[in-house]
């Protein structure tokens, strides 16, 4: 493998430094963002959180908690998947070399 | 004391427990040799065993005795805390997984000292380290010792001599193997225990959980009012500052990003954090459901909450009383002996990273700049495991009235604001120097603690003032504000020499972030 200087300017490697930084930063703004929205919801309209969710007796509150907390797994699952594939180009990783 | 003399099932299972983790101690002691296997078990573990460990060192006392607790009290307020909590895990999948495993070896300083002046970020790192760690050590001791007093009829200096002594064998004999594989047994059991108190709730209702909640809304004092948010944080100040801390603070815990390095590559990592998020996801989910559960069970019962609606002992001892109202004297053993366990799991796993702060960062790096051999390194760690572990042992009979929660607080809150400011920053911006990364890191420290100070639960509760300076109950907003604040207008402004070296080294860190390996 060729100097640190020589892979950064590598077409290919910046192609996945785009790539990665893409899903790293949309998945993590996306789901943080929902999170705080969620927050704030929650204090500016909490009659409504305690409301029953589409004729259950679940409050909208707890059910959207539910629902976020689904979105962070199956969001962590696509990211492993993603991140998975991008690696099979020549800059694939290495291991630590421990 | 609940029930009729101490629990003979809890005993049992406690000690089996206690048993097995002493058999694996022994068992890992005998593979440990070089630090590379005292801090990292060699970095041979499992992406599952990995992420069973991780969820094992997250799942502490707090989220499942204490998140009932709150549920109990304050009702759906604690959704921030168990929403939060799942969503910072895959924030951590994002955004530090594949870097942290390709820059470090042992420690999170590895990583934050990779281009920047070494030894003063080995300090800063070590400092945020034990600021989480020991507050954090003392809360869970403090805990525990309450929490056997009251389930097996041991006097409270027993009980932490307990817990301490345990905690210090598996860490100075097994090193991380032994706590690997203590957190591993411990998540298995927490994840069944609570599975089955969930399925043994709802079975009362039919397996209906509108029916649950519709009952916890009737009976309890607040009625309707604990389906919606609001009874605990109203405003939104203190409820962006909880969603910061989980956020920014679970990030920030030096024992769970100690866990990254023990997995041989990123894509193990990455692996290992994603069956941790499922794992805390599930529990979490789960949680939810007891803490109401407990509500509509526990409400009403002369013999565990009274007519004011106070539980009997102490908050946190919601989940174990639901345990025996739903299953009776033998299934109320089994949940307070998971509790027992996932104390002493935890405790373990936070004394390793303080005693890898202390004998790497500290003594290693720093006074003898890596001038030490990998044996003496190993006789150094263990020393300043048992050192660490009788000073905390030493200071929960000391602090036995402190109030947990405060201690809690700290812990995340300086997670948040000092060591989450400086790796990000280290990770992902080229501009960040050496003196930017401690005047940053130093004034989270700082902003935290007077805070905290300032907040209620201090200046009223504890000082006996009339009203608190600072009204919220958790300093994050502000303090992690000021900390990104201070990092970035102090590196921008530096013109030193370092802080040229400084931003000289992004670029190689990258290529090593992203790729890994050693170019």
């Amino acid at each position: 493998m060729g100097n640190e200087a020589d892979i950064l300017r590598d077409p290919e490697f910046r192609k996945m430094l785009v790539h990665r930084s893409r899903w790293r930063w949309g998945l993590s703004g996306g789901l943080i963002g929902v999170y705080l929205a969620y927050c704030l919801v929650g204090v500016y309209f909490a009659d409504a959180f305690g409301r029953p969710f589409l004729g259950s007796s679940i409050p909208w509150g707890i059910a959207l908690g539910y629902l976020i907390i689904a979105l962070s797994v199956g969001l962590s699952m696509l990211y492993i998947r993603v991140v998975g594939r991008m690696l099979a180009t020549p800059f694939g990783e290495r291991g630590s070399g421990q | 004391m609940i029930g009729s003399g101490p629990n003979i099932t809890a005993i049992l299972i406690f000690v089996a427990f206690v048993a097995a983790s002493l058999g694996i101690t022994w068992w890992a002691a005998k593979r440990t040799h070089s630090t590379g296997d005292f801090y990292t078990a060699g970095g041979k573990i499992t992406g599952m065993q990995n992420g069973f460990a991780l969820a094992g060192d997250f799942m502490s006392a707090a989220s499942f005795l204490g998140i009932t607790g709150l549920i109990f009290i304050g009702g759906s307020d604690a959704l921030l805390f168990v929403v939060g909590i799942v969503v910072s895990w895959a924030f951590i999948l994002f955004a530090f997984a594949d870097r942290m495993r390709n820059l470090g070896r042992y420690t999170f300083a590895d990583v934050v000292a990779y281009r920047l002046q070494p030894e003063r970020l080995r300090m800063l790192a070590a400092a945020g380290t034990l600021a989480v760690a020991i507050p954090y050590l003392i809360a869970q001791m403090v805990g525990a010792g309450s929490l056997i007093e009251t389930l097996f009829g041991l006097p409270y200096f027993v009980a932490v001599l307990i817990v301490g002594g345990l905690m210090t064998i598996y860490v100075a004999f097994g090193g991380m193997l032994a706590t690997t594989w203590v957190q591993v047994i411990k998540a298995v059991l927490l994840l069944a225990g609570v599975t089955a108190l969930f399925v043994m709730a709802m079975a009362q209702f039919g397996f209906d959980i509108g029916a649950m909640f519709a009952k916890a809304a009737e009976v309890h004092p607040r009625g309707r009012l604990i389906l919606q948010p609001g009874g605990l944080y109203d405003d939104p100040i203190s409820v962006l500052s909880i969603a910061l801390a989980f956020v920014c603070g679970t990030a920030g815990l030096p024992h769970i990003l100690m866990r990254f390095f023990t997995v041989p590559d990123a894509a193990t990592a990455r692996r290992s954090i994603g069956y941790a998020v499922v794992f805390i996801g599930y529990f979490q989910a789960l949680i939810v459901v007891v803490g109401f559960a407990a509500i509509a069970l526990l409400v009403g019962q002369a013999e565990y909450v009274d007519e004011s609606g106070r539980i009997a002992g102490a908050a946190n001892m919601v989940s174990v009383y639901l345990a025996r109202v739903v299953g009776g004297e033998i299934f109320y053993g089994l949940i307070a002996a998971v509790a027992f366990a996932t104390i002493l799991a935890v405790v373990a796993g936070i004394l390793l990273s303080a005693s890898a702060a202390v004998a790497h960062d500290l003594y290693a790096k720093v006074i003898r700049r890596g001038e030490i051999s990998d044996q003496a390194e190993m006789i150094v760690s263990r020393a300043a495991t048992v050192v660490l572990g009788a000073v905390t042992i030493g200071l929960s009979l000391w602090f036995r009235n402190i109030n947990v929660g405060v201690l809690a607080t700290i812990a995340l809150a300086v997670a948040a604001s000092v060591n989450f400011p400086v790796i990000f920053l280290a990770l992902f911006w080229k501009n960040l120097t050496t003196r930017g990364a401690v005047a940053g890191g130093a004034t989270g420290l700082i902003v935290v603690v007077v805070l905290i100070v300032l907040s209620p639960t201090v200046w009223v509760n504890a000082l006996g003032n009339e009203t608190a300076i600072y009204p919220y109950a958790y300093p994050t907003l502000f303090s992690v504000a000021s900390a990104f604040f201070v990092t970035i207008v102090v590196s921008l402004t530096d013109r030193s020499d370092r802080a040229s070296i400084d931003r000289a080294g992004y670029d190689a860190q990258v290529v090593r972030s992203e790729l890994g390996g050693q170019i």
